[in-house]
Protein backbone atom coordinates (compact mmCIF):
# COMPACT_ATOMS: atom_id res chain seq x y z
CA UNK A 1 0.00 0.00 0.00
CA UNK A 2 1.34 3.10 -0.97
CA UNK A 3 1.83 5.77 1.97
CA UNK A 4 -0.04 9.32 2.55
CA UNK A 5 2.69 11.83 1.23
CA UNK A 6 3.01 9.58 -2.23
CA UNK A 7 -0.44 9.51 -3.12
CA UNK A 8 -1.21 12.97 -2.08
CA UNK A 9 1.63 13.39 -4.42
CA UNK A 10 0.73 10.97 -7.18
CA UNK A 11 -2.97 12.51 -7.01
CA UNK A 12 -1.54 16.31 -7.08
CA UNK A 13 0.92 16.04 -10.37
CA UNK A 14 -2.62 13.71 -12.01
CA UNK A 15 -4.66 16.62 -11.11
CA UNK A 16 -2.43 19.44 -12.63
CA UNK A 17 -1.50 17.42 -15.55
CA UNK A 18 -5.33 17.17 -15.83
CA UNK A 19 -6.25 20.16 -15.50
CA UNK A 20 -3.97 21.51 -18.26
CA UNK A 21 -5.34 19.39 -20.72
CA UNK A 22 -8.89 20.37 -19.48
CA UNK A 23 -7.82 23.85 -20.08
CA UNK A 24 -5.56 23.23 -23.21
CA UNK A 25 -9.29 22.01 -24.41
CA UNK A 26 -10.93 24.81 -23.94
CA UNK A 27 -8.36 27.38 -25.26
CA UNK A 28 -8.83 24.98 -28.56
CA UNK A 29 -12.31 25.10 -28.15
CA UNK A 30 -12.14 28.82 -28.62
CA UNK A 31 -9.74 29.16 -30.99
CA UNK A 32 -10.72 27.97 -34.55
CA UNK A 33 -7.22 26.11 -34.58
CA UNK A 34 -5.18 24.46 -31.51
CA UNK A 35 -2.14 26.04 -30.60
CA UNK A 36 -0.31 22.81 -31.09
CA UNK A 37 -1.45 22.85 -34.83
CA UNK A 38 -0.20 26.26 -35.66
CA UNK A 39 2.85 27.30 -37.49
CA UNK A 40 5.63 28.33 -34.99
CA UNK A 41 6.52 30.80 -36.69
CA UNK A 42 3.09 33.11 -36.43
CA UNK A 43 3.38 33.41 -32.84
CA UNK A 44 6.77 33.85 -31.90
CA UNK A 45 6.92 37.64 -32.77
CA UNK A 46 8.11 38.83 -29.63
CA UNK A 47 11.16 35.94 -29.78
CA UNK A 48 12.89 38.58 -31.51
CA UNK A 49 16.52 38.42 -30.04
CA UNK A 50 18.27 41.23 -29.33
CA UNK A 51 21.37 42.25 -31.34
CA UNK A 52 24.25 41.04 -30.28
CA UNK A 53 25.77 44.56 -29.86
CA UNK A 54 23.23 45.84 -27.64
CA UNK A 55 22.66 42.53 -24.85
CA UNK A 56 27.02 43.11 -25.15
CA UNK A 57 26.28 46.75 -24.19
CA UNK A 58 23.79 45.81 -21.25
CA UNK A 59 25.73 43.21 -19.77
CA UNK A 60 29.29 45.62 -20.18
CA UNK A 61 30.97 46.24 -16.31
CA UNK A 62 31.53 50.05 -18.55
CA UNK A 63 28.59 51.29 -17.76
CA UNK A 64 28.84 50.25 -14.02
CA UNK A 65 32.04 51.53 -13.58
CA UNK A 66 30.94 54.87 -15.00
CA UNK A 67 27.96 54.90 -12.85
CA UNK A 68 29.95 53.97 -9.56
CA UNK A 69 32.25 56.84 -10.82
CA UNK A 70 29.70 59.18 -10.64
CA UNK A 71 29.70 58.29 -6.37
CA UNK A 72 25.43 58.78 -6.17
CA UNK A 73 24.25 56.17 -4.57
CA UNK A 74 21.04 56.67 -5.67
CA UNK A 75 21.67 56.79 -9.15
CA UNK A 76 23.75 53.40 -8.28
CA UNK A 77 20.49 51.88 -6.93
CA UNK A 78 18.62 52.86 -10.01
CA UNK A 79 21.37 51.30 -12.24
CA UNK A 80 21.32 48.32 -10.32
CA UNK A 81 17.64 47.89 -10.79
CA UNK A 82 17.26 48.59 -14.19
CA UNK A 83 20.03 46.24 -14.92
CA UNK A 84 18.60 43.37 -12.98
CA UNK A 85 15.21 43.46 -14.48
CA UNK A 86 17.32 43.70 -18.19
CA UNK A 87 19.38 40.57 -17.28
CA UNK A 88 16.36 38.48 -15.98
CA UNK A 89 14.13 39.46 -18.88
CA UNK A 90 17.17 37.95 -21.40
CA UNK A 91 16.99 34.86 -18.89
CA UNK A 92 13.79 34.42 -19.37
CA UNK A 93 13.92 35.08 -23.53
CA UNK A 94 16.74 32.37 -23.72
CA UNK A 95 14.37 30.08 -21.83
CA UNK A 96 11.68 30.71 -24.25
CA UNK A 97 14.20 29.89 -26.92
CA UNK A 98 15.14 26.56 -25.67
CA UNK A 99 11.39 25.73 -25.16
CA UNK A 100 11.14 26.74 -28.55
CA UNK A 101 13.53 24.71 -29.87
CA UNK A 102 12.36 21.44 -28.41
CA UNK A 103 8.51 22.46 -29.32
CA UNK A 104 10.05 22.78 -33.16
CA UNK A 105 11.45 19.54 -32.79
CA UNK A 106 8.76 17.77 -31.15
CA UNK A 107 6.40 19.07 -33.58
CA UNK A 108 8.49 18.05 -36.72
CA UNK A 109 9.19 14.59 -35.35
CA UNK A 110 5.94 13.53 -33.78
CA UNK A 111 4.91 12.34 -36.91
CA UNK A 112 8.04 10.02 -37.94
CA UNK A 113 7.39 6.19 -37.66
CA UNK A 114 10.91 5.99 -36.77
CA UNK A 115 11.45 8.16 -33.57
CA UNK A 116 13.76 6.22 -31.30
CA UNK A 117 13.52 6.11 -27.93
CA UNK A 118 17.35 6.58 -26.43
CA UNK A 119 17.34 9.86 -28.45
CA UNK A 120 14.71 10.66 -27.30
CA UNK A 121 15.52 10.42 -24.21
CA UNK A 122 18.31 12.17 -24.19
CA UNK A 123 16.72 15.04 -26.08
CA UNK A 124 14.60 15.51 -23.37
CA UNK A 125 17.55 15.07 -20.50
CA UNK A 126 19.39 17.71 -22.63
CA UNK A 127 16.86 20.20 -22.58
CA UNK A 128 15.86 19.25 -18.70
CA UNK A 129 19.83 20.87 -18.13
CA UNK A 130 19.13 23.93 -19.99
CA UNK A 131 16.31 24.47 -18.41
CA UNK A 132 17.97 23.98 -15.17
CA UNK A 133 20.79 26.01 -16.35
CA UNK A 134 18.58 28.88 -16.81
CA UNK A 135 16.89 28.69 -13.30
CA UNK A 136 20.45 28.59 -12.40
CA UNK A 137 21.08 31.84 -13.91
CA UNK A 138 17.95 33.46 -12.72
CA UNK A 139 19.26 32.63 -8.93
CA UNK A 140 22.36 34.09 -9.73
CA UNK A 141 21.14 37.45 -11.10
CA UNK A 142 18.94 37.73 -8.45
CA UNK A 143 21.71 37.64 -5.85
CA UNK A 144 24.69 39.25 -7.82
CA UNK A 145 25.42 41.76 -10.27
CA UNK A 146 24.28 40.99 -13.66
CA UNK A 147 27.64 42.62 -14.88
CA UNK A 148 29.30 39.81 -13.64
CA UNK A 149 28.28 37.39 -15.85
CA UNK A 150 29.37 38.90 -18.59
CA UNK A 151 29.57 36.26 -21.17
CA UNK A 152 25.88 36.16 -20.80
CA UNK A 153 26.52 38.81 -23.70
CA UNK A 154 28.43 36.52 -26.03
CA UNK A 155 25.90 33.97 -25.52
CA UNK A 156 22.63 36.50 -26.75
CA UNK A 157 24.47 37.41 -29.93
CA UNK A 158 24.85 33.25 -30.90
CA UNK A 159 21.53 32.74 -29.53
CA UNK A 160 19.88 35.61 -31.88
CA UNK A 161 22.23 33.70 -34.78
CA UNK A 162 20.97 30.09 -34.13
CA UNK A 163 17.40 31.45 -33.54
CA UNK A 164 17.30 32.81 -37.41
CA UNK A 165 19.25 29.61 -38.11
CA UNK A 166 16.26 27.63 -36.62
CA UNK A 167 13.65 29.72 -38.08
CA UNK A 168 15.16 29.43 -41.67
CA UNK A 169 15.05 25.28 -40.72
CA UNK A 170 11.86 24.84 -39.73
CA UNK A 171 10.65 27.37 -42.70
CA UNK A 172 12.57 24.91 -45.34
CA UNK A 173 11.32 21.92 -43.47
CA UNK A 174 7.23 23.38 -43.67
CA UNK A 175 8.14 24.11 -47.25
CA UNK A 176 9.30 20.89 -48.09
CA UNK A 177 6.22 19.04 -46.19
CA UNK A 178 4.04 21.58 -48.02
CA UNK A 179 5.63 20.42 -51.55
CA UNK A 180 5.81 16.47 -50.64
CA UNK A 181 2.18 16.74 -49.84
CA UNK A 182 1.15 18.62 -52.79
CA UNK A 183 2.84 16.80 -55.49
CA UNK B 1 -31.56 7.61 1.85
CA UNK B 2 -28.91 9.47 0.55
CA UNK B 3 -26.83 6.18 -0.28
CA UNK B 4 -30.42 5.47 -2.40
CA UNK B 5 -30.69 8.26 -4.56
CA UNK B 6 -26.57 8.03 -4.61
CA UNK B 7 -27.52 4.11 -5.98
CA UNK B 8 -30.42 4.91 -8.29
CA UNK B 9 -28.46 7.98 -9.80
CA UNK B 10 -25.21 6.75 -11.06
CA UNK B 11 -27.98 3.85 -12.12
CA UNK B 12 -29.57 6.22 -14.04
CA UNK B 13 -26.63 8.39 -15.28
CA UNK B 14 -24.86 5.02 -16.69
CA UNK B 15 -27.71 4.04 -18.57
CA UNK B 16 -28.14 7.42 -20.45
CA UNK B 17 -24.04 7.10 -21.03
CA UNK B 18 -24.82 3.65 -22.58
CA UNK B 19 -27.99 4.77 -24.26
CA UNK B 20 -25.71 7.81 -26.03
CA UNK B 21 -23.15 5.74 -26.57
CA UNK B 22 -25.19 3.51 -28.79
CA UNK B 23 -27.73 6.02 -30.44
CA UNK B 24 -24.21 8.14 -31.43
CA UNK B 25 -21.91 5.03 -32.15
CA UNK B 26 -19.59 6.28 -29.78
CA UNK B 27 -19.70 2.84 -28.70
CA UNK B 28 -17.90 1.52 -31.65
CA UNK B 29 -15.30 3.68 -31.11
CA UNK B 30 -14.28 3.61 -27.32
CA UNK B 31 -15.41 -0.29 -27.03
CA UNK B 32 -13.71 -0.32 -23.55
CA UNK B 33 -15.19 2.74 -22.04
CA UNK B 34 -18.32 1.48 -22.81
CA UNK B 35 -17.42 -2.31 -21.47
CA UNK B 36 -16.49 -0.13 -18.66
CA UNK B 37 -19.62 1.40 -17.79
CA UNK B 38 -21.54 -1.50 -18.75
CA UNK B 39 -19.17 -3.49 -15.88
CA UNK B 40 -20.31 -0.78 -13.49
CA UNK B 41 -23.64 -0.39 -14.38
CA UNK B 42 -24.01 -4.26 -13.90
CA UNK B 43 -21.85 -4.29 -10.98
CA UNK B 44 -24.12 -1.31 -9.42
CA UNK B 45 -27.35 -3.23 -9.91
CA UNK B 46 -25.78 -6.47 -8.23
CA UNK B 47 -24.40 -5.02 -5.48
CA UNK B 48 -27.78 -3.01 -4.58
CA UNK B 49 -29.80 -6.33 -4.72
CA UNK B 50 -26.87 -7.74 -3.01
CA UNK B 51 -26.86 -5.39 -0.15
CA UNK B 52 -30.93 -5.78 0.20
CA UNK B 53 -31.06 -9.49 -0.10
CA UNK B 54 -27.63 -11.41 0.72
CA UNK B 55 -25.78 -9.27 2.32
CA UNK B 56 -24.00 -11.67 4.55
CA UNK B 57 -22.35 -12.32 0.75
CA UNK B 58 -22.10 -8.41 0.03
CA UNK B 59 -18.80 -8.04 0.98
CA UNK B 60 -17.33 -10.52 -1.19
CA UNK B 61 -19.35 -9.57 -3.70
CA UNK B 62 -18.19 -5.72 -3.34
CA UNK B 63 -14.55 -6.17 -3.77
CA UNK B 64 -15.08 -8.75 -6.09
CA UNK B 65 -16.66 -7.13 -8.45
CA UNK B 66 -14.47 -3.86 -8.02
CA UNK B 67 -11.22 -5.86 -8.67
CA UNK B 68 -12.98 -7.10 -12.33
CA UNK B 69 -13.98 -3.32 -12.58
CA UNK B 70 -9.77 -2.16 -12.12
CA UNK B 71 -9.48 -4.68 -14.73
CA UNK B 72 -11.75 -3.39 -16.91
CA UNK B 73 -10.94 -0.03 -16.41
CA UNK B 74 -6.99 -0.76 -17.94
CA UNK B 75 -9.01 -1.11 -20.82
CA UNK B 76 -9.07 2.60 -20.76
CA UNK B 77 -6.13 3.73 -20.12
CA UNK B 78 -4.87 1.38 -23.31
CA UNK B 79 -7.72 2.86 -25.52
CA UNK B 80 -6.97 6.24 -25.12
CA UNK B 81 -3.15 5.14 -26.15
CA UNK B 82 -4.68 3.68 -29.37
CA UNK B 83 -6.99 5.80 -30.36
CA UNK B 84 -4.95 9.53 -29.19
CA UNK B 85 -2.10 8.28 -31.33
CA UNK B 86 -3.58 6.19 -33.75
CA UNK B 87 -1.82 9.29 -36.25
CA UNK B 88 1.53 9.64 -34.64
CA UNK B 89 2.89 5.89 -34.80
CA UNK B 90 6.20 7.17 -33.89
CA UNK B 91 5.09 8.76 -30.52
CA UNK B 92 3.29 5.64 -29.97
CA UNK B 93 6.33 3.89 -30.67
CA UNK B 94 8.18 6.21 -27.25
CA UNK B 95 4.59 5.65 -25.30
CA UNK B 96 4.65 1.82 -25.12
CA UNK B 97 8.34 1.59 -24.19
CA UNK B 98 7.44 4.81 -21.28
CA UNK B 99 4.48 2.57 -20.20
CA UNK B 100 6.62 -0.92 -20.17
CA UNK B 101 9.38 1.19 -18.07
CA UNK B 102 6.51 2.73 -15.74
CA UNK B 103 5.09 -1.74 -15.29
CA UNK B 104 8.14 -3.09 -14.95
CA UNK B 105 9.22 -0.34 -12.29
CA UNK B 106 5.95 -0.57 -10.57
CA UNK B 107 6.34 -4.96 -10.51
CA UNK B 108 9.81 -4.57 -9.71
CA UNK B 109 8.85 -1.96 -6.54
CA UNK B 110 5.74 -4.21 -5.60
CA UNK B 111 7.76 -7.53 -5.05
CA UNK B 112 10.98 -6.35 -3.36
CA UNK B 113 8.47 -4.30 -1.34
CA UNK B 114 6.54 -7.39 -0.34
CA UNK B 115 9.84 -9.65 -0.17
CA UNK B 116 10.97 -7.25 2.33
CA UNK B 117 8.04 -7.46 4.51
CA UNK B 118 6.45 -10.80 3.79
CA UNK B 119 3.18 -10.25 6.36
CA UNK B 120 1.72 -7.77 3.76
CA UNK B 121 0.84 -11.08 1.40
CA UNK B 122 -1.25 -12.14 4.88
CA UNK B 123 -2.17 -8.38 6.39
CA UNK B 124 -3.15 -6.60 3.25
CA UNK B 125 -6.91 -5.76 2.39
CA UNK B 126 -8.64 -5.52 -0.34
CA UNK B 127 -8.25 -1.81 -0.16
CA UNK B 128 -4.80 -2.17 0.02
CA UNK B 129 -4.91 -4.00 -3.15
CA UNK B 130 -7.27 -1.84 -4.94
CA UNK B 131 -5.42 1.65 -3.94
CA UNK B 132 -1.86 0.10 -5.20
CA UNK B 133 -3.56 -0.64 -8.49
CA UNK B 134 -4.91 2.35 -8.29
CA UNK B 135 -1.88 4.01 -7.97
CA UNK B 136 -0.04 1.99 -11.17
CA UNK B 137 -2.51 3.27 -13.37
CA UNK B 138 -1.96 7.06 -12.07
CA UNK B 139 1.13 6.70 -12.77
CA UNK B 140 0.43 5.32 -16.37
CA UNK B 141 -1.97 7.76 -16.83
CA UNK B 142 0.95 10.37 -15.46
CA UNK B 143 3.23 8.81 -18.23
CA UNK B 144 0.19 8.92 -21.05
CA UNK B 145 -0.55 12.61 -20.79
CA UNK B 146 2.54 13.69 -20.06
CA UNK B 147 3.79 12.50 -23.52
CA UNK B 148 0.67 13.79 -25.11
CA UNK B 149 1.46 16.90 -23.76
CA UNK B 150 4.87 16.53 -24.70
CA UNK B 151 4.58 16.17 -28.14
CA UNK B 152 1.01 18.10 -28.48
CA UNK B 153 -1.14 16.12 -29.48
CA UNK B 154 -4.58 16.82 -30.12
CA UNK B 155 -7.22 15.57 -28.47
CA UNK B 156 -11.15 15.69 -29.77
CA UNK B 157 -13.80 16.11 -27.15
CA UNK B 158 -14.74 12.80 -26.83
CA UNK B 159 -11.84 11.05 -25.78
CA UNK B 160 -10.19 14.42 -23.47
CA UNK B 161 -13.48 14.03 -21.79
CA UNK B 162 -12.68 10.18 -21.46
CA UNK B 163 -9.27 10.78 -20.34
CA UNK B 164 -10.14 13.70 -18.53
CA UNK B 165 -12.75 12.30 -16.42
CA UNK B 166 -11.27 8.50 -15.98
CA UNK B 167 -8.29 10.48 -14.57
CA UNK B 168 -9.79 12.52 -12.27
CA UNK B 169 -11.70 9.47 -10.69
CA UNK B 170 -8.66 7.51 -10.51
CA UNK B 171 -6.54 10.69 -8.74
CA UNK B 172 -9.94 10.61 -6.39
CA UNK B 173 -10.27 7.08 -5.84
CA UNK B 174 -6.25 6.92 -4.59
CA UNK B 175 -6.88 10.00 -2.20
CA UNK B 176 -9.67 8.56 -0.77
CA UNK B 177 -8.40 4.57 -0.58
CA UNK B 178 -4.82 5.73 0.91
CA UNK B 179 -6.74 8.51 3.34
CA UNK B 180 -9.08 6.12 4.77
CA UNK B 181 -6.57 3.22 6.07
CA UNK B 182 -5.41 6.37 8.11
CA UNK B 183 -8.57 7.70 9.84
CA UNK B 184 -10.83 7.71 12.46
CA UNK B 185 -13.84 5.69 11.91
CA UNK B 186 -16.21 8.82 11.62
CA UNK B 187 -13.42 10.26 8.95
CA UNK B 188 -13.80 6.82 7.47
CA UNK B 189 -17.84 6.93 7.11
CA UNK B 190 -17.43 10.89 5.83
CA UNK B 191 -14.42 9.90 3.33
CA UNK B 192 -16.74 6.62 1.84
CA UNK B 193 -19.99 8.94 1.58
CA UNK B 194 -17.67 11.39 -0.14
CA UNK B 195 -17.03 8.78 -2.63
CA UNK B 196 -20.00 7.50 -3.36
CA UNK B 197 -21.51 10.67 -4.12
CA UNK B 198 -19.01 12.01 -5.98
CA UNK B 199 -19.14 9.30 -8.65
CA UNK B 200 -22.42 10.45 -10.12
CA UNK B 201 -20.23 14.17 -10.94
CA UNK B 202 -18.11 11.83 -13.50
CA UNK B 203 -20.75 10.01 -14.74
CA UNK B 204 -22.22 13.70 -15.49
CA UNK B 205 -18.59 14.93 -16.63
CA UNK B 206 -18.77 11.93 -18.91
CA UNK B 207 -22.02 12.25 -20.04
CA UNK B 208 -21.72 15.81 -21.27
CA UNK B 209 -18.20 14.99 -23.07
CA UNK B 210 -19.35 11.97 -25.04
CA UNK B 211 -23.36 13.45 -25.78
CA UNK B 212 -22.46 13.42 -29.24
CA UNK B 213 -19.78 11.98 -31.75
CA UNK B 214 -17.12 14.85 -32.71
CA UNK B 215 -14.16 13.85 -34.53
CA UNK B 216 -10.67 13.68 -33.30
CA UNK B 217 -8.77 16.67 -35.38
CA UNK B 218 -7.69 15.41 -38.53
CA UNK B 219 -3.83 14.95 -38.33
CA UNK B 220 -1.65 16.95 -40.10
CA UNK B 221 -0.38 15.60 -43.82
CA UNK B 222 1.40 12.67 -43.42
CA UNK B 223 4.58 12.75 -45.31
CA UNK B 224 7.75 10.85 -45.40
CA UNK B 225 9.54 11.83 -42.01
CA UNK B 226 11.12 8.68 -41.74
CA UNK B 227 14.27 9.59 -43.85
CA UNK B 228 14.18 12.92 -42.45
CA UNK B 229 13.70 11.89 -38.21
CA UNK B 230 17.72 11.54 -38.10
CA UNK B 231 18.13 14.95 -39.20
CA UNK B 232 15.89 16.62 -37.25
CA UNK B 233 16.83 14.58 -33.99
CA UNK B 234 20.84 15.68 -35.21
CA UNK B 235 19.82 19.48 -35.73
CA UNK B 236 17.93 19.38 -32.71
CA UNK B 237 20.38 18.08 -30.78
CA UNK B 238 23.33 20.23 -32.00
CA UNK B 239 21.34 23.13 -31.40
CA UNK B 240 20.47 22.42 -28.11
CA UNK B 241 24.31 21.65 -27.48
CA UNK B 242 25.18 24.83 -28.26
CA UNK B 243 22.92 26.27 -26.25
CA UNK B 244 24.42 24.36 -23.24
CA UNK B 245 28.01 25.17 -24.55
CA UNK B 246 27.02 28.95 -23.96
CA UNK B 247 25.05 28.07 -20.48
CA UNK B 248 28.24 26.42 -18.99
CA UNK B 249 30.28 29.17 -20.35
CA UNK B 250 28.51 31.89 -18.36
CA UNK B 251 27.46 29.85 -15.52
CA UNK B 252 31.61 28.90 -15.35
CA UNK B 253 32.82 32.59 -16.04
Amino acid sequence: MIGIPTALLLGTILLLLLLFVAARGSVGAREPTSRSDVPLLDDEAALDPCPPEFVARIFSPDDWEFVSATGSPQLEKLFRRERKVVALAWVHQTSLAVRRIMREHTQAARHSRDLQFVTESKLVLLYAELMLLCGMLFLAIQSAEPQRVRGLAIYAGALSQRLAQAQHDLQTMTAGREFHSAS
Amino acid sequence: MLNQLVSWSCIALESVLLFRGLRSKLGSRYPAFYTYISFVLLQDLVCYFAFRWVHSLYTYIYWTSEFLCILFSCGIVLEVYRVGLSSYPGTARITRKVLGFVFAVALVKALVSAANDPRWWLEATAKDVAGTLRAVQGIAIIALVSLFLFYAIPFARNLRGILVGYGLFVCWTIICLTLSSSVSENVHAFLKNLYQASYPVFLLFWLVHLWSYQANPASEVEVPLEREYERIAAVTRRRLHDVRGQLAKVVGS
